[in-house]
């Protein structure tokens, strides 16, 4: 123990690892109350559905929302990469070149062992594109800059969605629950500046002042978010997967093949059940698809961004690294998942028994 | 959903969720280092097998998710 305090590298490191820890202990919210704080922004809104870019409807009755811009985002970083990847090919691979042959390589053996040479080769395009688009929006998703640079939404616009949202229900709204943030400065493009945290007020406060003490409060929309906390997104890709998985089928078993699994009459009773219990778990499939990665990637978003309330630079670091690891391992599963439905569902059920 | 019945129940509804397929999880985790122990040149098929099926246990436990999110949230 004492050599290591002894090596002046360790020391520096150490030293430096125990003073953001105090400084990101008094800094954040736990500091707030002791008269800290200095660090923290407060907890932001935590929204299910996605938020509008725009506050005014681009096309009529469709917004443009943030998930969305980090979609195209993320097609572009992809299509950039491609691009610069096969422009200038070569025999003996190297760099950005080398870096894809690796990847397609390691999948295509993957896929290969699962299901087989020959429909490999017909599954692998769709599932590698599964993989990469989900790993690089998930990726993206926790870059700085996504969810805390965003646009200004007054207090009033606020206020007026909650009473919104509580109309439909048939409820009165109460202004208690509606939380409000205070902003510095001015512009209609904002952040949450260190040492905020404890500038939030409820829309009843907000209500209460006079016209002209009423400070800027209201709440950040963010411009980007990662594109999988929309459940529209991980829905699309789920119901993309499983429509060419059934289109693979189709194609493999022939019509009466195929739908003869599901709604299967000659062989009496019991298999007309078991015909009946696939086709639910057909749709069970759909929908776990979809909660998985929506739960995971939207749990993570909430998990970091409670860890930069409570902890500020020191907090966040280890989820970084486990987002990363989560981005990553349910990428490789929506696509594994994608390849062995679709490997299966191509065999005939006679073949299986 | 109103007040704070709303978060126990979504506090309930994530905490027993959790407890099944975190126990099949682990169940699964266990078989998987055993067989590893007694064969340890299939390392390559047992992770990807194990990765699947954690992937089936853990569904259940994000049904547990989406229910304690649309009673916090929606």
């Amino acid at each position: 123990m004492s050599g290591l305090l002894g090596n002046p590298k360790i020391l520096t490191v150490i030293v430096v690892f125990a003073v953001l820890l105090v400084l990101g202990l008094a800094g954040g919210a736990l500091g707030n109350a002791f008269g800290g704080g200095f660090l923290g922004a407060p907890l932001p809104h935590i929204q299910l559905a996605a938020e509008p870019v725009l506050a005014d409807e681009v096309l009529p009755g469709w917004k443009l929302t943030n998930t969305m811009l980090a979609t195209w985002l993320t097609i572009l970083v992809l299509a950039t990469l491609a691009f610069f990847a096969t422009r200038r090919m070569s025999e003996v691979p190297s760099g950005l070149q080398n870096l894809f042959e690796v990847l397609i390589d390691f999948f295509l053996n993957l896929a290969e062992s699962v299901a087989g040479k020959e429909k490999a080769r017909r599954f692998f395009p769709l599932v590698m594109t599964i993989f990469i688009f989900i790993v690089a929006s998930n990726w993206l998703g926790i870059l700085p800059g996504f969810g805390t640079i965003g646009r200004f939404e007054p207090a009033y616009e606020v206020i007026h969605h909650a009473e919104d949202k509580a109309k439909k229900k048939g409820e009165e709204v109460n202004l208690d629950t509606v939380k409000l943030a205070v902003f510095e400065g001015e512009g209609a493009v904002t952040v949450q500046g260190f040492g905020s945290v404890g500038d939030e007020m409820t829309g009843a406060d907000y209500e209460h002042m006079a016209e002209e003490d009423r400070p800027r409060a209201g709440l950040l929309v963010p411009f980007l978010r990662s594109a999988n906390t929309d459940i529209n997104t991980t829905l699309a890709i789920a119901l993309v997967a499983m429509a060419m998985i059934h289109f693979w089928a189709l194609r493999a078993l022939g019509v009466f093949g195929h739908v003869g699994k599901f709604i299967n009459v000659r062989q009496g009773p019991i298999w007309l059940f078991v015909g009946l219990l696939e086709a639910i778990s057909e749709i069970a499939r759909i929908i776990s698809f979809t909660f998985r990665l929506f739960g995971n990637i939207f749990a993570g978003e909430v998990l970091l961004f409670a860890m930069a309330f409570l902890l500020p630079l020191i907090g966040i670091m280890p989820f970084l690294g486990l987002e990363l690891f989560v981005g990553l391992i349910q990428a490789f599963i929506f696509a594994m998942l994608t390849l062995v439905f679709a490997a299966t569902a191509t065999v005939a059920h006679d073949e299986g028994h | 959903m109103e007040g704070d019945i709303g978060n126990i129940g979504a506090g309930l509804a994530i905490g027993l969720g959790g407890i099944g397929p975190g126990l099949g999880i682990g169940l699964l985790a266990a078989k998987a280092m055993e067989s590893l122990g007694r064969n340890p040149e299939a390392a390559g098929p047992i992770q990807q097998n194990m990765i699947l099926a954690i992937a089936f246990a853990e569904a259940i436990a994000i049904y547990a998710l989406v229910v304690a999110v649309i009673i916090k949230f929606v």
